[in-house]
């Protein structure tokens, strides 16, 4: 293998030397480390020793020619490698650099050890401008709200712009109760905004009731967060309607109205029972499902703000007449605006029951977290089908919202079959 | 008015100080006939005499402890010390006797006689030769410590340092020795001690840095203007005592501080200004203070110095993440 | 030149009186007249009385601590009575007695061990340094001094002691490499006492005696019976003569012996023996010089009577620098620095407000 060997960067910053004597000739066969070449510096006079082991080739340049740092010295057929016809070029050695600069070693001082850099040869700075008179006046600190870190980063979690808010701590500092007051409804400024825009009486303006905003959110968070899934299905409950014809006669003196609910509230429970994908909630952070195992019925009840919707705890315990008890006191409850926050805790499952208002069918909005929720529509009278004949039917809609996360809809069939088979024969109730 | 790299700019302080100040002397290894290892002192030999710039022993606690007796006996001695990595041996006479004559003795003898070595790394040197004490110094009571980025400084720092009747530790950037010329006025001035400069206005984040760090951070400027980002960046110039006013007033106006040093990052100059920034501006801060720093190593040879010199890059990232904070 | 009579490398010693207070070396005998010699004796035995009150002090609870000078009496007289008022001292720790003659008070030296750096701020003495804690440093410092004042070109001397311990420290060396080198006009004293703390010297250093470190940094180095008041004066008139010619440093080895402990805080009976006190003893610089002007017949003062008078003197100092005004705040901040930082003024300014509130706490 040919190999050119260059004069290298000996480390004393310098850029030529002169060749002073050769100590080796065309021909010569040579060791790694045999010296080569005097060379005279700007510093020394140095001996140059080969790096490689072999047979001198060529030398470049005569005794007092003038030879460039990088520029080749002697070529050497090296020794023992074969077939390679290419001329390997010696890498002089690699001075690391961290950065892309310019390394130019002219004037490097004697005994300094490393590596230097020098400024290119037109580049300088300006001449200092201090203690020149500046056009500006010193730049005041902008104004800005003072606030602990800690406020800081309450703010920014409730994406609230700190500077906005009215400091009330000491020297006017913005205190977390400045933020937690910032963030209820007062908000004048987007009533300022509507005013503006809307001069007209095209539109009237109401602030949100608390029970208004609430619904709003949990609607849209159940919304957001359940994949609603809705099946319709008509159950025929004549049967069911005698029932509570009788037994409506016989409790009324109870104080209880006995309506279809109570019968609806056990039959879902025990289709419950059956089907405890329908009392559960899903834990997506910690990827878990969480199965109830109490069975507290909530039931969507109007009140003079909006829908409230008080839970029936352990409806399996109760008997039917018990919860219409339960049923008919939560209702009142709500209507004197009386419910504790114990009557609106911890439903399983919710029945909103629509039918005496109208519609048959709806695609009710699940009470989240919980896994579904049944709607019951209005028993209509309608042909219906018994043993291959038209009879007058009275048809009860039902309407099943799933969360179809957790609930199959083969599983969301089932379970309301179940119920139909029970509210079709109230009887099947008191077997299970 | 000279184009002029800091060894000239500093060449030409001990030059005019030599000339207006009979009293100043200069000394150290190799700092007579040949001007010292990096030219720094070259000529002043040749033109003040071998009794006012002579080479003595190697000897570096002598160095300073003979300079501090001259000091206290009529003499202003700018005495130096080969590299940082050789201020150690003259250590004890700093922090034992040189920072604390004026006080042991009530006032009756003061030490005003600066002590310069150059220091820092990014340069493949051995070892010894790329450290950046500032923190050491600095933590002594005592002393002034200065560190100038370019050579208009240097220059007025040097004559401020020999004039100041207090020892001071003159810090001198090697990295940029010859790396950067700047226009210098040929005359006699001075900067004062204890002032801090704000090389450029911004509003987003304060960047702080000193000596060859300076240059590295104002290429990362280019980078963080190009992602929008306004730097504000302040040069110390002297680590002790420090510019507290220029500083507070500038993170109270951004509300984030990035310390840029090239020494060993715990218990440092960075920790100092993050101090600074808790102590002056807590309440306008937006982001946790920064220090970009070296490991808690020691510099490594040339093969491993790239992982530990701070770049632009990483200066700009460091700025990047303060900003997004 | 008597160092070249006594060459430490035979490890001759330069002695002109004996123990009995008589002439053996008749030729170098210092030209003083008796009324010089009666002085020298004054000055040790002040040094002497103040030096036990010191020690008395100290254990009465009233200073905190005291490095006595027993038995560098003679050293100390023979130096302090050849420096000038414009010489230079930049003693070590155990200097009182040279101390006392360049014009420190008393006052200042117990103001300074009863923990007042006032103490250092000496009034009258006029080139004084503040003592050296930091072993060896004030060789390197004697050596700049050295540099300047031949550099300024005036006509003043520098001279600076260390005790045999510090010869073993790096800077003993360095400074005395530099001193060779500049040629200064210092005179460095060894106070070989026999003693660092509890390490005897034959533990500090293998070499055959301290002065002839001397030849290693090409300065004339002799060993002298530190506790002969005459060879102790002899020499420094040379090495004085020396350095005013021009030809540069002298090293003095005085032997001698560390009669105290090396503190108050210290107690030699650990570490050596009462024989060997007792043997010393016979070398007391006192003893020698009153043996000596007792055979000349010089001697006239009521011994008992001075000493009186030295107590009630070395007392009322005391006083003084026990009624000395209070520490102030200021005191701990002002000294530090020509032109105090920032930081310095507000952490005293915030100090002054915790003490406001310790005030109103009251």
């Amino acid at each position: 293998m040919r190999y050119i060997f260059n004069f290298p960067d000996i480390g004393e910053g310098l850029d030529e030397g002169t060749i002073l004597e050769w100590y080796v000739t065309k021909g010569q066969t040579i060791k790694a480390g045999d010296a080569l070449v005097k060379m005279e510096t700007d510093k020394v006079v140095a001996d140059i020793p080969s790096p490689k082991a072999g047979t001198i080739v060529a030398t470049f340049g005569k005794v007092g020619e003038v030879i460039n740092v990088g520029n080749p010295l002697i070529e050497l057929e090296i020794e023992g490698v074969f077939g390679e016809q290419a001329v390997a070029v010696a890498k002089a050695p690699q001075v690391t650099n961290h950065d892309e600069e310019k390394e130019v070693e002219e004037e490097a001082a004697a005994g300094v050890v490393g590596t230097m850099e020098l400024a290119e040869k037109n580049a300088f700075l300006p001449a200092s401008d201090e203690n020149l008179p500046k056009s500006e006046a010193v730049a005041k600190p902008a104004q800005k709200v003072l606030a602990t870190p800690l406020a800081r980063a309450m703010a920014k979690d409730l994406n609230i712009d700190i500077n906005k808010i009215t400091g009330t701590g000491p020297s006017g500092r913005v205190s977390k109760t400045d933020i937690e007051n910032y963030k209820p409804s007062k908000q004048p400024a987007a009533k300022q905004r509507d005013i503006q825009m809307d001069l007209t009486d095209a539109v009237t303006y109401e602030p949100l009731s608390q029970i208004r905003k609430a619904i709003a959110k949990n609607m849209i968070n159940s919304k957001q967060n359940a994949a609603h899934m809705s099946i319709f299905e008509e159950v025929e409950i004549s049967g069911l309607i005698r029932v509570r014809e009788k037994y409506k006669k016989i409790y009324a003196d109870r104080d209880a109205k006995l309506t279809y609910l109570p019968f609806i509230v056990k039959a879902v429970v025990q289709a419950l029972k059956q089907h405890r994908q329908l009392n559960s909630q899903i834990d997506m952070e910690n990827e878990r499902m969480i199965y109830k195992n109490r069975y507290n019925i909530a039931i969507a009840v109007d009140s003079p703000e909006g829908l409230v919707v008080p839970v029936i705890k352990d409806a399996d315990r109760l008997s039917i007449f018990e919860i219409a008890q339960k049923i008919t006191e939560l209702s009142g409850k709500a209507r004197d605006r009386k419910l504790t926050l114990e009557d609106m805790r911890d439903g399983t499952f919710t029945i909103t029951n629509y039918g005496s208002i109208g519609g048959i069918f709806a695609t009710p909005v699940i009470n989240y977290p919980q896994a579904a929720i049944l709607g019951i529509g209005r028993i209509v009278k309608k042909p219906v089908v018994k043993d291959d004949q038209i009879a007058v039917g009275n048809v009860l809609g039902l309407s099943l919202s799933v969360d179809h996360r957790i609930v199959d809809g083969g599983e969301a069939s089932r379970f309301v079959n179940k119920i139909m088979e029970y509210l079709a024969d109230p009887i099947s109730l008191l077997m299970e | 008015m000279s184009v002029m790299t800091i060894v000239q700019a500093i060449n030409n302080a001990l030059d005019i100080k030599l000339e207006e100040d009979k009293t100043v002397v200069v000394f150290g290894e190799d700092a007579g006939v040949e001007g010292g290892v990096f030219r720094v002192t070259e000529g002043l030999q040749k033109k003040h005499g071998v009794e006012r710039v002579f080479d003595t022993p190697i000897a570096e606690s002598a160095i300073v402890g003979t300079g501090l007796g001259m000091a206290l006996s009529g003499l202003r001695p700018v005495v130096e010390l080969q590299f940082d990595g050789f201020s150690y041996p003259a250590f004890n006479q700093v922090i034992s006797n040189v920072s604390r004559m004026h006080n042991r003795s009530r006032g009756m003898y003061k030490a005003p006689m600066v002590i310069r070595f150059p220091y820092g790394g990014g340069i493949n040197a051995l070892e010894h030769h790329s450290e950046s004490p500032e923190a050491l110094y600095s933590h002594i009571p005592g002393l002034k410590v200065v560190v100038p980025s370019t050579p208009h400084d240097a220059k007025g720092l040097m004559i401020a340092a020999i004039e100041s009747d207090d020892p001071v530790i003159f810090m001198e950037p090697k990295r940029i020795y010859r790396a950067i010329k700047q226009e210098v006025s040929n005359e006699k001035f001075s900067i004062p001690l204890g002032k801090a400069k704000v090389l450029a206005e911004g509003t987003d984040v304060t960047v702080v840095a000193f000596g060859a760090m300076i240059r590295e951070c104002q290429k990362a400027m280019v980078m963080a203007k190009e992602a929008g980002i306004s730097v504000e960046l302040i040069d110390l110039r002297t680590i002790y005592p420090i510019d507290k006013e220029t500083i507070k007033n500038s993170i109270r106006k951004t509300g984030r501080i990035v310390i840029v040093a090239e020494a060993t990052e715990s218990f440092s100059v960075g920790g100092e200004l993050i101090a600074i920034a808790n102590e002056e501006a807590f309440l306008y801060l937006e982001a946790p203070p920064r220090r970009v720093m070296g490991f808690d190593t020691i510099v490594p040879l040339a093969k491993g110095e790239p992982f530990y010199m701070i770049t632009p890059d990483r200066i700009f990232y460091e700025i990047e993440r303060t900003v997004k904070f | 030149m008597i160092f070249n009579d006594f060459d430490p490398r035979e490890d001759k010693i330069f002695r002109i009186i004996d123990n009995d207070g008589k002439v053996i070396n008749k030729e170098l005998m210092p030209d003083l007249d008796d009324e010089t010699v009666v002085q020298a004796y004054k000055h040790m035995l002040f040094f002497r009385t103040a030096d036990q009150m010191a020690v008395s002090y100290q254990r009465q609870g009233r200073m905190y601590t005291f490095p006595p000078c027993m038995g560098h009496e003679a050293i100390h007289a023979a130096s302090g009575m050849i420096m000038r008022d414009q010489d230079w001292l930049a003693p070590a720790f155990r200097e009182v007695g040279i101390m006392l003659l360049k014009g420190v008070t008393l006052k200042e030296i117990f103001l300074y061990y009863m923990g007042n750096e006032e103490g250092s701020n000496y009034k009258k003495a006029n080139h004084v340094l503040p003592i050296s804690i930091s072993i060896g440093s004030q060789f390197l410092h004697a050596t700049g001094i050295g540099y300047s004042v031949k550099y300024q070109k005036k006509d003043e001397l520098v001279f600076t002691s260390i005790g045999d311990g510090g010869t073993s420290e790096g800077d003993f060396s360095e400074a005395l490499n530099f001193a060779g080198v500049w040629k200064v006009p210092v005179i460095y004293t060894i106070q070989n006492n026999q003693y660092a703390i509890s390490v005897p010297v034959r533990n500090q250093t293998k070499s055959i005696n301290l002065a002839i470190k001397s030849y290693a940094f090409g300065l004339p180095g002799i060993k002298v019976d530190g506790n002969d008041f005459f060879a102790m004066y002899a020499i420094y008139k040379e090495a004085t003569e020396y350095a005013k010619a021009g030809n540069g440093a002298y090293l003095i080895e005085a032997l001698t012996y560390r009669k105290g402990a090396h503190t108050t805080s210290d107690d030699p009976t650990k570490y050596r023996t009462k024989e060997e006190e007792m043997e010393w003893a016979k070398t007391d610089p006192l003893i020698r010089l009153k043996k000596y002007m007792d055979n000349k017949g010089i001697w006239k003062e009521n011994e008992e009577e001075l000493i009186a008078k030295y107590k009630l003197e070395v007392d009322k100092q005391f006083e003084e620098a026990e009624n000395m005004s209070p520490y102030k705040l200021e005191d701990v901040f002002q000294h530090m620095y020509v032109d105090m930082p920032d930081d310095l003024k507000r952490q005293k300014a915030d100090y002054e407000q915790f003490l406001t509130w310790k005030e109103s706490r009251k």
